[in-house]
């Protein structure tokens, strides 16, 4: 009995906490982020999640690294228009939920104008559904198509896998090889790639006849390089970021695996040199001009712009700079350029962003159109081999290029 | 299975109102908090309503049924990608959906539970803790689930055409969920399940011996819990909009583990005040740390975690609601000294008709205890060898004979505790040998112990009120729900106070059972074991530690209580009292019966009188500790 | 069977590592009962230290020795600010305790060392074939320190009367103090063991399997499953246990899938608790209460 009364007032109160969560709820309308007409005084604000932790961390180190650089120049210029550019950055940890938090916090509190990244492909994924119902624009600094396949409000910088891959498949069959061992990253960037390699590459008559994964932050990769080695395909590729990348790539000479090798566009980085160390003399890489400046041919329509940015981001840091900072320097050079033509209204950043031509940035050369939301072709790409443990651009540069 | 060691003592029966003030304050505190808090602390705190829901279930485990689990975030995910998944690719609203995601974590729990529940304290911490990660790996290896990127796209939810998309919003829809999550939980742990497990979590095999099916509740338990934890995860679906294989890791089961520890472990209210402590912890010390520590990056508000967690478990194992209790405790203190009930010469009463004759009690004179070559040998010992023995309704039966004799390892076989190496027993056409002490109860006995097993967080009439365990029948979800099980309390709660009256403990009933003086609280397990209304009682040494007064009043008792048609049987070390008292007489020695009859009869057996001479009284305790019961067994 | 072996050695390599670490559990557990989850942190804590001493231009030799004595004194300070104060120790409750011991140690060790695994530079870099397997001499390495340390540490409570009296301590507590050994001396010692295994093993395991503030919770794990093999209470089942597990581990990567390795160790971590709580190896039944 005597339970009953404060039970009763406890039940009581959670009426009470209903009725006035609704009245709350009715009283705070729209709520929330949306497409509306934008606030054009205080600063312009840019968020960017990046894999600064984990797994990715090094394609998202450096990647702050460009976009900090970026912010305190612009910041010296005097910003757009005389309005400042606060830049916000959160880390994932390299996780798709933290890039899904982060976001959130990014576009609910913050109320940012624009959101560049996330690093790598998985944790873009989980953002690209808060970008679009939240309309608000996202650059993209990943890899997989799939992160602006269909999308209306995401864009991306890096390179498309499918472009990687045409690039790749020109040179396979330019050597004459048929079966593809494949050993690939276990996460977004990954996924789908299998698949990709067997229909670009069934028009030249080549598939891929062995498939192993490795998770992001795999360490051991004996069991993986063993079944390659018994599938003793043509040529393998292993399609990893760092360092995982690099420890497959020493597993797979430790192993002794005779075939060729090629890596993919996610090592374009120095942790790759150095944790595959000379196990990675004479793999074969589709990367973005920026690892080899300083090999490009005077008329190349890149070379001032990606000069430019080696030369101050060296400056800064005292290291040159990783195709992943390109990538974000295009992501931010891109968001730039449209808060300076348009404004804040966030649709017609969107519609500038679908309309750009021929933009030269880090990456490539960038045309967008409401089907292509990444810009690039596989003209952006240069085949790379390593020779002394430094990146050299392969002086046959085949049919691609 | 001795007296198992707790983890962490269930609040006592008598903080449990301090639940309500908790709720009630927590409720007004959730309400008003979105409205005075900013946008980042309420996205904070929609964190913390959700994580503070699974640490709910966790909290529920850990305080009800005494188990650790380090799983908790599997069932986490599980709730949430069921969610993810019927959303996204089929199309279901989000309630419906959320319905489905907990029945599926449910019947998981379930599937988990009845293996991994034999397992107990560390064993079964460490096994949930394979499950959770055996969750995510499965989760990453299943393209169905989306493997390492998980599922995504999970719209923000929407009702009466309302998108529920800002963190102001999101927190006021979780509200409502979370003290409805609260009510539930503190009516399961005022229930007649939560009184019974709060009585395992004391002595086991008391509890058992009262009918309690341990197993069983744990089991339940072990279910809601994951049912709080899966709600958890359906709304972390739909509040990040994505669930990949790292919902299941162990981190955030340790986070869990963390706001249930913190907040105290069995009260209901403090896992959710917990949650927003860690939450709120968490969200300062990532923006604190890197202002201290130039540099720092990544997840360095753990060292926080990891200190608070040691820290707690070392000064304030009870949480933040010992910290609470002890604020109430010194202001109550201060504000005047208050006394309980004295209550120590309540006069049993003199009435000597039958005591608790009730309806299809089997007549008396009818067989209904029968054992047959009963054997116990622990290793080369035999401790009983081939002990027959017949007991009929209403009559008493003692059971005497020599320290050391085995009556005690008879008594647990009989009743359970102990597993037999050879022979069987029959209760009321039950076997019932080797079996659990609450198959025993179910076929209408139970019994009392040597040394007491009193539940010592309960007061003499929660104490009592375990023994109605049988003789009600409200379950787990009917005490959530309340409303039948509220009456049935009712009734509970005055059978027991009529027992207690009549056992003269009446005034007594709302006192912690342990702060009663020992020959009382032999009184509370006699009260405690009637209440289960059995056809027999097995009573082990009844009279120990009893005045003369006492043991007077016990002997009529007894008599009444036979006179009522219940059969007694019990195990005496004073000959006489026993001899005036029984029916029939069985004498044991070294695990042999030697005897058999009428007390004339065995008193003047000359093996029995030879078996009693040289026996020396004094030395009993010391072999009596050994032979006792559920400290000896294995 | 070129690849059975490559992948047996494999294991045997990656085994060594999980059995210094089981090593450690069972060291503790049977002295005090307590479940060191902490353990795993021991290792990837002397990973680090060796690392970063090796990187500021120590000896490697020097470098692993200083990390070994760093992390003991770590265990040994544990050992007495979070162990040694606690009342009515159980087994669970140091579940708890440890894990609190754990979670503030990785994340020292995130603030002292940042984010980035790294690997150690092997102290025999390279590789030689054997009838083609591929086997590196820091596998090798790792294969004979683990050994011989397994056996120091068998000799130590088998035939000397500080390992004896230890065992003593465990088995029987009552009898123990009454001969005059202290069990608060016995459970530092037996953090100290644990410490010295649990960095060696760190220390072997950094050059291939690399060395991050979070590598301790896996190799935390996995030598608990491995000691829980070997009936957790017996140093020679922890190692059989630890060695299993590696082997195991990388014939499910190497002939089912690359992703179940890890589930391997928790499925029998559960399938051996519930069907033989003793351990598979383990001779004399433990209680499961």
């Amino acid at each position: 009995m005597r339970r009953t009364a404060p039970a009763r007032a406890a039940a009581l109160l959670a009426a009470l906490t209903l009725g006035l969560a609704a009245c709350a709820e009715s009283e705070s309308g729209g709520g929330g982020g949306g497409g509306g007409a934008a606030d054009e005084s205080g600063p312009i604000k840019i968020g960017a999640v990046l894999d600064i932790t984990g797994a990715g961390a090094s394609l998202g180190v450096p990647e702050r690294q460009a976009l900090e650089l970026l912010a305190s120049q612009l910041q010296e210029e005097g910003g757009i228009d005389g309005r400042e550019v606060e830049l916000i950055i959160e880390d994932n940890q390299s996780t798709e939920d933290g890039a899904a938090k982060a976001i959130n916090k990014l576009v609910n509190e913050d109320e940012v104008d624009l959101v560049l990244g996330a690093s790598r492909t998985g944790p873009s994924l989980a953002m690209r559904p808060v970008a679009e119902s939240n309309q608000i624009p996202m650059i993209s600094l990943a890899a997989n198509q799939a992160i602006v396949d269909g999308s209306e409000w995401v864009f991306k910088t890096a390179q498309n896998d499918r472009v990687v891959i045409e690039r790749m498949i020109d040179y396979m069959a330019d050597q004459g090889h048929t079966t593809i061992g494949l050993a690939r990253d276990a996460s977004g960037f990954g996924e789908g790639v299998q698949e990709m390699f067997d229909e670009i590459g069934a028009a030249e008559g080549i598939s891929v006849v062995a498939a192993e994964k490795f998770a992001p932050d795999a360490t051991d990769f004996t069991a993986q390089m063993v079944n390659l080695r018994n599938a003793a395909a043509d040529i393998n590729v292993i399609w990893g970021i760092p360092p995982a990348a690099g420890l497959a790539q020493q597993a797979y000479v430790q192993l002794g695996i005779a075939a060729p090798v090629m890596q993919s566009h996610g090592i374009g980085n120095q942790v790759f040199l150095d944790t595959a160390g000379d196990s990675a003399e004479g793999l074969v890489a589709p990367l973005g001009r920026l690892v080899v400046a300083d090999q490009l041919p005077e008329d190349d329509p890149q070379a001032d712009v990606i000069n430019e940015f080696v030369e101050a981001y060296t400056a800064e840091y005292d290291q040159g700079p990783s195709t992943f900072a390109g990538h974000a320097y295009d992501g931010w050079q891109l968001a730039i350029d449209a808060l300076r033509e348009v404004g804040t209204d966030k649709q017609a950043v969107r519609d500038h962003l679908e309309g750009l031509e021929d933009v030269v940035g880090i990456s490539g050369t960038f045309t967008m159109s409401p089907d292509d939301h990444s810009g690039l072709t596989k003209e952006a790409l240069v085949l790379v081999t390593v020779e002394n443990g430094a990146w050299k651009l392969l002086p046959d540069q085949g049919t691609g290029g | 299975m001795a007296r198992r060691r707790l983890l962490l003592t269930g609040p006592s029966r008598r903080s449990r109102r301090g639940d309500v003030v908790g709720i009630a304050l927590l409720a007004v505190l959730l309400v008003v908090f979105p409205l005075v808090a900013t946008p980042s602390v309420i996205n904070v705190g929609v964190y913390a309503l959700i994580y503070g829901l699974a640490a709910l279930g966790l909290s529920l485990l850990m305080g009800l049924a005494g188990q650790v689990s380090l799983g908790q975030a599997g069932f986490f995910a599980i709730g949430a990608y069921t969610q993810g998944v019927l959303v996204t690719r089929y199309d279901f609203g989000g309630l419906a959906a959320s319905v489905i995601a907990v029945a599926v974590t449910m019947t998981a729990a379930l599937l988990v539970g009845l293996p991994l529940l034999r397992l107990r304290g560390h064993y079964l911490a460490l096994a949930t803790l394979g499950f959770g990660v055996i969750v995510a790996v499965l989760a990453s290896e299943s393209d169905f689930l989306g493997a390492t990127s998980g599922i995504y796209g999970i719209a923000k939810p929407e009702m009466n055409n309302r998108l529920y998309n800002s963190s102001t919003e999101y927190f006021l829809l979780l509200v409502p969920v979370v003290l409805i999550g609260l009510l539930l939980a503190r009516n399961v742990v005022e229930s007649r399940i939560g009184r019974a497990l709060g009585a395992v979590n004391d002595s086991e095999v008391a509890a058992e011996s009262l009918g309690v099916d341990t197993f069983r509740l744990r089991v339940q338990v072990f279910v809601l819990s994951a049912a709080y934890a899966s709600v958890a995860g359906t709304a972390f679906a739909h509040w990040l909009g994505v669930v990949n294989p790292n919902a299941s890791n162990f981190p955030l089961s340790v986070k869990f583990l963390l706001m249930a520890v913190l907040g105290g472990v069995g009260t209901v209210y403090g896992a959710v005040v917990g949650a927003f402590a860690v939450e709120g912890l968490d969200d300062g010390l990532r923006r604190l740390i890197p202002e201290l520590v130039p540099g720092a990056v990544g997840e360095v508000q753990l060292i926080g975690f990891g200190i608070l967690l040691t820290a707690i478990m070392i000064f304030l194992p009870g949480g933040l609601h010992q910290l609470w209790t002890t604020v109430r405790r010194r202001l109550a203190a201060r504000a005047g000294p208050g006394d309980g009930p004295s209550g120590a010469e309540a006069k049993a009463p003199p009435d000597e008709g039958p005591l608790l004759a009730r309806e299809g009690r089997p007549a008396p004179g009818t067989p209904l205890l029968e054992v047959r070559g009963l054997t116990k040998r622990f290793g080369g010992v035999t401790a009983v060898d081939g002990f027959d023995l017949t007991v009929d309704a209403g009559e008493i039966v003692a059971l005497i004979g020599p320290n050391g004799a085995g009556k005690t390892t008879a008594f647990n076989m009989i009743s359970g505790p102990v597993v037999p190496t050879a022979g069987t027993v029959t209760m009321a056409g039950t076997r019932v040998e080797g079996r659990k002490p609450h198959v025993f109860a179910r076929a209408g006995a139970t019994r009392t112990f040597q040394n007491l097993q009193i539940f010592t967080t309960a007061t003499v009439l929660g104490n009592v009120m375990v023994g109605r365990h049988l003789r009600s029948t409200s379950g787990l979800l009917g005490a959530a729900l309340v409303l039948p099980a509220r009456r049935e309390e009712r009734a509970v709660e005055a059978s027991a106070r009529e027992l207690l009256e009549l056992l003269g403990l009446g005034a007594d009933a709302d006192r912690l059972a342990v702060d009663l003086p020992f020959g009382r609280q032999r009184l509370v397990e006699i009260a405690r074991a009637l209440a289960l209304e059995p056809d027999l009682l097995l009573l082990d040494e009844p009279m120990a530690g009893l005045s003369g007064a006492e043991r007077r009043d016990l002997a009529r008792l007894l008599r009444r209580l036979r006179a009522g048609g219940m059969a007694i049987v019990l195990v005496e070390h004073d000959v006489e009292a026993v001899l005036a008292l029984a029916d029939r007489v069985a004498v044991l020695e070294d695990g042999v019966r030697i005897a058999l009859g009428t007390p004339d009869e065995v008193r003047h057996d000359p093996a029995v009188v030879a078996a009693y001479l040289g026996v020396e009284p004094e030395d009993a305790d010391a072999v009596a500790v050994a032979d006792s019961g559920p400290a000896g067994l294995p | 069977m070129t690849d059975l072996l490559q992948l047996l050695f494999a294991g045997l390599s990656q085994g060594a590592v999980y059995a210094l670490i089981a090593i450690g559990f069972v060291a503790i557990f049977t002295v005090s009962g307590v479940i060191n989850l902490a353990q795993g942190e021991f290792a990837a804590l002397a990973g680090l230290v060796a690392i970063s001493a090796a990187g500021g231009g120590m000896l490697l030799p020097a470098a692993a020795v200083l990390a070994v004595s760093t992390v003991a004194i770590v265990a040994v300070v544990m050992e007495r600010l979070v162990i040694f104060p606690v009342r009515g120790m159980t087994t669970l409750v140091s579940l708890i305790l440890t894990l609190g011991v754990s979670t503030g140690l990785k994340a020292l060790m995130l603030l002292i060392y940042g984010p980035d695994a790294k690997g150690l530079e092997p102290l025999f870099p390279g590789a030689f074939d054997l009838a083609g397997v591929s086997i590196r001499y820091q596998e090798l390495l790792i294969l004979a320190v683990a050994g011989v340390v397994a056996l120091a540490v068998y000799w130590f409570y088998e035939k000397t009367l500080a390992g004896k009296s230890l065992r003593a301590c465990a088995e029987q507590p009552v009898a123990a103090r009454l001969v005059g050994i202290s069990l608060s001396r016995a459970s530092l010692l037996s953090f100290l063991i644990a410490g010295c295994v649990g960095a060696i093993g760190g220390v072997l395991a950094s050059p291939i399997y690399f060395t991050g503030w979070e590598s301790g919770l896996t190799l935390g794990l996995k030598g608990f499953v491995a000691a829980t093999l070997g009936g957790l209470v017996s140093v020679r089942g922890a190692v059989l246990g630890g060695l299993l597990l590696g082997v195991l581990e990388n014939l499910t990567a190497g002939y089912i899938s690359t992703g179940l390795r890890d589930a391997v160790a928790f499925f029998l971590l559960i399938v051996v608790l519930v069907a033989r709580p003793s351990g598979i190896f383990g001779r004399h039944a433990e209680a499961r209460v």
